[in-house]
Parts: C-alpha cells; structure tokens; sequence
C-alpha cells in the first residue's frame, strides 16, 4: 500500500511540475477570433501606458487586442526582457542614476554607433530597479516612474491568465548585438532561450492547430537566420520582420529589394507564415499623401504569406492626408482597400472599436435594430445609384 | 400568425422584392410611396445634429464652397458658417475680423496701407480688417489653411464667398441639408458699416435668409424643408431679430473669461438659471465651449458641471463647439481616438448638436452607433428599408 502511495505521490509530483507553468485551464476560454485581421498589441496599449509594462499589456487585453506584442532582449545576466530598445535612455530613468552613472558606452549596432545605457551591460536586478516611462512627449505622463520593465516569463504569464485566449506575438530582437555581448552555458545562443521559454509555457503547434489556438503565437524578427535557426525547434508559427527600404537584414546583410522578390518570398515561405513590413513601403506618401500602392501584399498573398503592416498609430503627425486626421480612415483603407491579415497598433482600442462596428462577430437577431444592420449588410454589396 | 411572424414575412417579401428588381424580374406591387424618389432625403431628427463648423475645414480651407461641398458629401446635416460684411455692406462667410490669417493679403502692394488699429471686443487688434475692403476687393483675395498641421495643399485656390453663395450651397444639395450662420462680431460690424434706410447689419442678415424662403420654427414644415439655426454671441442681436424672424436661434457662449461684446454680462450670468429662464423667450438652444460645460486639468477631463443638465430643464438644446481629430485638441481620457470624444458627449453628457471639423468622422461614428431610428412597428420597418434601399438603382 504504502508504495502504491509513493507512486501516486510522484506520478502528481511529476505531472504537477510538468504542468507548473501552464496550469492556468486555456480549454474553456472564449477563444481567439479568426475571421478578421489581427488587432496586435504594439507594446502593449503603449498609446495611453509607457511601453511594455505589465499595466500596457493588461490594458491591451481589456480593451480587446487579440496578441500582445514585444520585444525580447536580454541582460547581461542572460535573462529575457521586454524591452524594445538596445538603450535605456528614452524610456526609462537610467540616466538620474548615480550608481550607474559609468555604464555609458559606445557600440555598433547594426552598422551604425550607438551610444548610451546598453541593456546588455546591466543584471536582471538592476534593471528592475529601473522605471520606466512614456516615450512620446506628446502621450499621456501620468503613468512615469511608477512601472519596472517586465520579463518575458512576466509577459507570457499575463497572456496565460487572461480570461479570454489572448495571442503573444514576441520578437527575437537585434539577435547579432544580443549574441555578440551576452553568452549563455552550454553553447546556447539567445534564439536557443527564447524557444525554450516558450516551449516551457506550452507553446507549441502549427498555425491554427488545435495547440496553436490554445495558446495562440507568433515568433517575429527581422533576422532571417535566427528564424530558420529556430524553425528546426519550434514549429510554432514565425513572421518576417522587414525594415525600411534602405535598411539591409542585420545577420546576412540583404537589401529590402532582394528580401521582398518573388524568388525570397518562395524561399523564406518554407520558414515562416507571413511578413510584418513598415507600412509606407508597401504604399509609399509623398508629400504626406499615399501614392499609388505597390504589389508587395498582392505578391506577398499569392505565396500564401500573411501581412501583418507596423505601425498604426491615432495621432495626426503619423497620420497622411488621405486619412483627414482619422485614424478609423486609416484602418479602413488598410483592412479593406489593402486587404492585410493583422495590424501592429500602438492603440488597439480603437482599431477594435473599427472592427467591433464594421465587422462584429456574427450574433443572432433579436430586434428590429439587429435586422435592419443585416439588411443593411446584405444591400451594401451591391451597387449605389 | 403571431405579429412578430407576420413581421419576418413580410421583410422577407420585402427584401424578395428588392433583390428581383436588382435581377430585372418584373415588381409584383409597387412600394409603399413612390413621392420620396423625387423628393429630397429629409434632415435627421433622430440623433444629435452633425454640424459642419466652417464647413470640412479639417481637410480643406474654412467657409470656402469646396470646403462646403465636402462637408455635405461626407454626410454633415447643417454647414456652418460666419457672417460679416464687406465695406460696402455684402454679407460675406468669414471667421476673423482681420484677413491675415486665413488670405493672402499682405502680399498685395495695392492693401498696403490698409492696415489699421482697431479695438474689438475690449481688444486692440492690428491687422487688415474684413470691414475696409470692398466685396470686389475681398474676392480678389485667396483664401490659405488656417492651420499648418493640416492639408496645405488647397491654399491659395479658392475665394471668400458670400451668404447668398454659402447659402446656395446649402439649397443645391441632392437631399436636405441645413445652414448655420452666425451674426459675428454684429457691435464691431454696426459701428464700421452702414446700410441705407437706416438698417443694420442684424436686418440685412435676415432679409438675406428670407429672400431665399427660410421661414417657419424649429420642426415645423418650413424647417424641415429649408433647416436653419441662427447663431450669435449678443444676445440682443438674437432679441432684436426675434422680431423679423421665426427661424430658431441658438445663443453662443464663450470661455468662462469672456463677457458678452454687446450687454457686458459674464459667463456665470447668462449661464444661470434666470437668464437661461429669460433668453428662452427667444432662442431653443445654446452653444457653449465644451471646456467650459465640462473643465480639463491638465489634459484630463474633471466633473462636468450641470450646465446641460440645467439646459434641458430649460428646454434649451445644447450644441457645444468645437470638436477636431488631432491629438492636441483630445483630451486623455480620449486616447488621442476623436471617437471616444464622441462617444463621451453623444452618451455620457448627452447633447443635441456638435460643431465638428471633421464632419466626416462624426457622421462616420453616428452611421456605427446609431444608423437608423428605432422602429416600432413593422409598417415603420419596411418604411426605413425602402429608405435605405432607395439609394441603389433600378436595372
């Protein structure tokens, strides 16, 4: 008796630790929505919340986000943070502190000089013992100072514990700058922990598979390499990060104009499920007007990848004229002139406002109300007089 | 049957119909009245009033026809517009007393010496006054975007134009659309033009809207073909035409630091209830700044104040001014998203107009949260769907 006792005991010890980090039920949520492009979380609600804090993530998923997106760096101590930034300069208060007053330093990054408060030259714990504020002068101050910056464990767990079945959407960020000045034991290199620490939590599956819908994900970065290094780990779906037209990729030096041909689309479709382009290179302004849009969605679609454009934002100054200062306008023209697959937004209540009124889920009709809306549905495809 | 079954049948016949004159199949039975295809689509009363402030000024150069016209394309139900007068006593759509803003006036030799001091409202104003310049002069002027932030590339297109032009806008438009124009700066106009036979610029002003049938109080049968408020910040101009005119008035109300030009009272006198009880006599509304009925400190909203409240119980309306989508002008609580503003004053404080810049947004967000009138029977239901059908053609 008494080993068939020891036995059950381990058996619950070993299925309690194998569950530890993903004991949160996922099954009974409402699940993610997947009729309509995706409403992403650009860091979070960071429109309203200084970036990547657990209070902008929280917020996002209030107000509706279907993923949370971040940016995944690493302290010198190997830990993985949420933090869009190699510097902490802009957004935090690193630069008040005496005690870190000789942490300045200069590297290249991506080609270029960069200097400041390196992320990488500072522990976990000295990093939260940072705060964190609003980049943009113009967003709201009042949240300044009182946020510390977030792991990625921190982060995946606020995704795991909402009520409804919200995605994450984290990038392998700068990988070449994380891998040059942090080491890890083992020979494990940055991609190797960021897989790791997602398959800890669950992570796991194809796109739309019964596992990916659980846990919804989508791995981004801007590094091709560090995304074919991974596909051999993780089947979970991955996104291409492409940068300005200028800018070349930062692991294997390609232009924007190879990167985006037919022939690197059939390539790197073996390896990811969509691209996620700055979007006024897909429609280039002039004079803050748009131009006429190019083919990259269209090409980009005919080899089954999705678009996912960065970044939307509400106010005026990133809004082109075409737009009248509305941001709605904008969601408009981009879900349904341009027919993209998701939406980075720095303010994702109101791109799902849009959606709720434009295409909400399907309900039952029950008043007059609910019948003229489908009758309206219905009457709109045809044409007006 | 039971009514809600009937009901279902007949919307379904309905929409059968519909879709077999789409299809080119021959009508079974015409619909229920055939006057509205030749009629103009009527003003909405059911919603709050989307009044276009100096037309879509958001996107092209205030009070200019162009700026009307997309104003009325992009759904508005009144275009607004400000009156003054020329030196030669032509009414003309201005909103500054001075051109330097919004024209390019100072780069024509022939006004140079046309720049004049003079004191307006208790203000000493420098500038190139409207009231010094004839409608021929006026009209050889170009008009620029007032604001650097928007669309720049309509400027030194267009030309001021006059109420009977603003007015003509108004009444060529293909379904109902309302005017709003207001009696500006009437102390200032009074005391630098005059009109033969002794009139004023208050009578001519009336005279302008009657020559062109506008007639008939809020809601009547008159209004509704012809809609019109008339607007000022002196009250007396509002008395002083209450005579000539039914049309219905709405009264200004500036920031809580502005006595009124013409009577001297402050903001908490004629925001009290007496006054409110008196100047009911003669206007059916007011229209306030909206910092005022509800204060911001540092860029966040604080507790309204009951002046609506206190309004309705009056049976004054409320058409609070002015509403614009960029971020500066957006209090936080609205997320720098103009359709949170709007959604905060349509459902939260309840009023019954805005004056907005961007008409298009604010028809946008009515045509989501409130496209069509409640119905309470079935012949009102088939009544709204012909309506909405109406708009698509006959094969």
């Amino acid at each position: 008796m008494a080993s068939i006792w020891n036995i059950s005991v381990l058996l619950l010890l070993v299925f309690g630790a194998a569950n530890a980090e993903s004991n949160v039920n996922q099954e009974a949520k409402k699940p993610i929505q997947t009729f309509r492009p995706y409403n992403v979380a650009h860091r979070g609600a960071c429109g309203e919340i200084p970036e990547e804090t657990a209070a902008a993530y929280h917020r996002a998923i209030e107000i509706g986000a279907d993923f949370i997106e971040t940016d995944i760096l690493a302290s010198k101590d190997g830990q993985l943070v949420c933090f869009h930034d190699v510097t902490l300069d802009d957004t935090t208060d690193v630069k008040n502190r005496t005690e870190f007053s000789d942490r300045k330093r200069t590297y290249e990054v991506q080609g270029v000089n960069v200097t400041g408060y390196f992320v990488v030259d500072f522990t976990l714990e000295e990093l939260k013992s940072l705060k964190v504020k609003q980049r943009f002068s113009f967003r709201d101050q009042q949240y300044n100072g009182k946020y510390s910056i977030i792991t990625f464990e921190e982060y995946i767990t606020i995704a795991l514990y909402a009520d409804r079945t919200v995605g994450i959407y984290p990038e392998i960020k700068n990988p070449v700058h994380i891998n040059e000045h942090v080491k890890w034991t083992n020979g494990k290199k940055f991609e190797d922990i960021f897989v790791e620490t997602l398959q800890k939590y669950g992570y796991k599956g194809t796109y739309l598979s019964e596992s990916w819908l659980k846990q919804p994900v989508f791995i981004q970065s801007f590094a091709p390499t560090s995304l074919i290094y991974i596909s051999n780990k993780t089947d979970s779906p991955k996104v291409f990060l492409i940068d300005d037209v200028s800018i070349p990729t930062q692991d294997t030096n390609q232009s924007y104009a190879e990167i985006t041909s037919d022939g690197y689309f059939s390539y790197i479709s073996q390896y990811v499920v969509g691209i996620g382009p700055w979007k006024d290179t897909i429609v280039r302004p002039q004079d803050n007007y748009l131009t006429t849009p190019t083919d990259l969605v269209a090409r980009a679609h005919a080899h089954k990848l999705q678009v996912h454009p960065y970044t939307f934002r509400n106010e005026n100054s990133y809004l082109h004229f075409n737009f009248h200062q509305d941001p709605y306008q904008e969601y408009d023209y981009w879900i349904n002139q341009i027919g993209v697959d998701g939406l980075f937004t720095d303010f994702t209540g109101s791109l799902h406002l849009y959606q709720e009124h434009t295409s909400p889920y399907p309900k039952d009709i029950k008043t007059s109300d609910d019948l003229l809306r489908k009758i309206e549905y219905i009457i709109s495809k045809y044409e007006r007089a | 049957m039971a009514s809600s079954g009937w009901y279902v049948v007949s919307v379904i016949l309905f929409i059968q119909l519909f879709l077999a004159r789409v299809r080119g199949a021959r009508s079974y039975y015409p619909l229920s009245s055939g006057s509205y295809n030749h009629a103009k689509q009527p003003l909405q009363t059911f919603r709050p009033y989307n009044i276009a402030h100096r037309g879509s000024n958001g996107e092209i150069p205030e009070e200019t026809v162009a700026a009307y016209l997309r104003a009325i394309e992009e759904g508005a139900d009144f275009i607004e517009t400000d009156i003054l007068s020329s030196k030669d006593g032509v009414l003309i759509c201005f909103h500054d007393v001075i051109l330097d803003l919004t024209t390019d006036v100072g780069n024509y030799t022939k006004f140079a010496n046309r720049k004049r001091t003079y004191e307006v409202q208790g203000q000493n104003i420098t500038g190139y006054f409207v009231v010094d310049f004839t409608i021929e002069e006026l009209k050889s002027l170009r008009v620029k975007q007032r604001y650097p932030f928007r669309d720049q590339q309509y400027n030194w297109k267009f030309s001021i134009i006059t109420f009977e032009e603003f007015i003509s806008v108004g009444l060529e438009a293909e379904r109902t659309v309302g005017i709003y124009p207001e009696i500006k700066n009437p102390v200032f106009i009074n005391q630098h033009v005059k009109w033969a036979n002794g009139k004023r610029f208050e009578d001519i002003f009336v005279e302008t809207l009657k020559k062109y049938g506008y007639k008939g109080s809020y809601m009547s049968r008159d209004w509704l073909k012809q809609p019109l408020f008339i607007q000022s910040f002196a009250p007396t101009s509002l008395i002083y035409i209450s005579k000539l005119t039914d049309s219905p008035k709405i009264l200004l109300i500036d920031d809580v630091t502005m006595p009124t030009q013409d009577t001297n009272q402050s903001y908490w006198e004629i925001t009290s209830d007496s006054y409110l009880q008196f100047i009911r006599n003669y206007v059916v509304g007011i229209g306030p700044w909206k910092d005022t009925i509800v204060p911001a400190v540092n860029n966040y909203l604080t507790t309204p104040t009951d002046l609506v409240a206190r309004a309705h119980a009056h049976n004054l309306q409320v058409h609070p001014y002015t509403y614009r989508n960029e971020n500066l002008f957006l209090h936080f609580d609205f997320h720098q998203d103009p359709y949170a503003e709007y959604t905060y004053w349509i459902h939260k404080i309840g009023v019954d107009g805005l004056f907005t810049d961007f008409t298009g947004s604010l028809h946008w967000y009515q045509e989501w949260t409130s496209p069509v009138k409640d119905v309470k029977s079935a012949d009102a239901l088939l009544r709204t769907i012909s309506g909405m059908i109406s708009a698509y053609e006959e094969p």
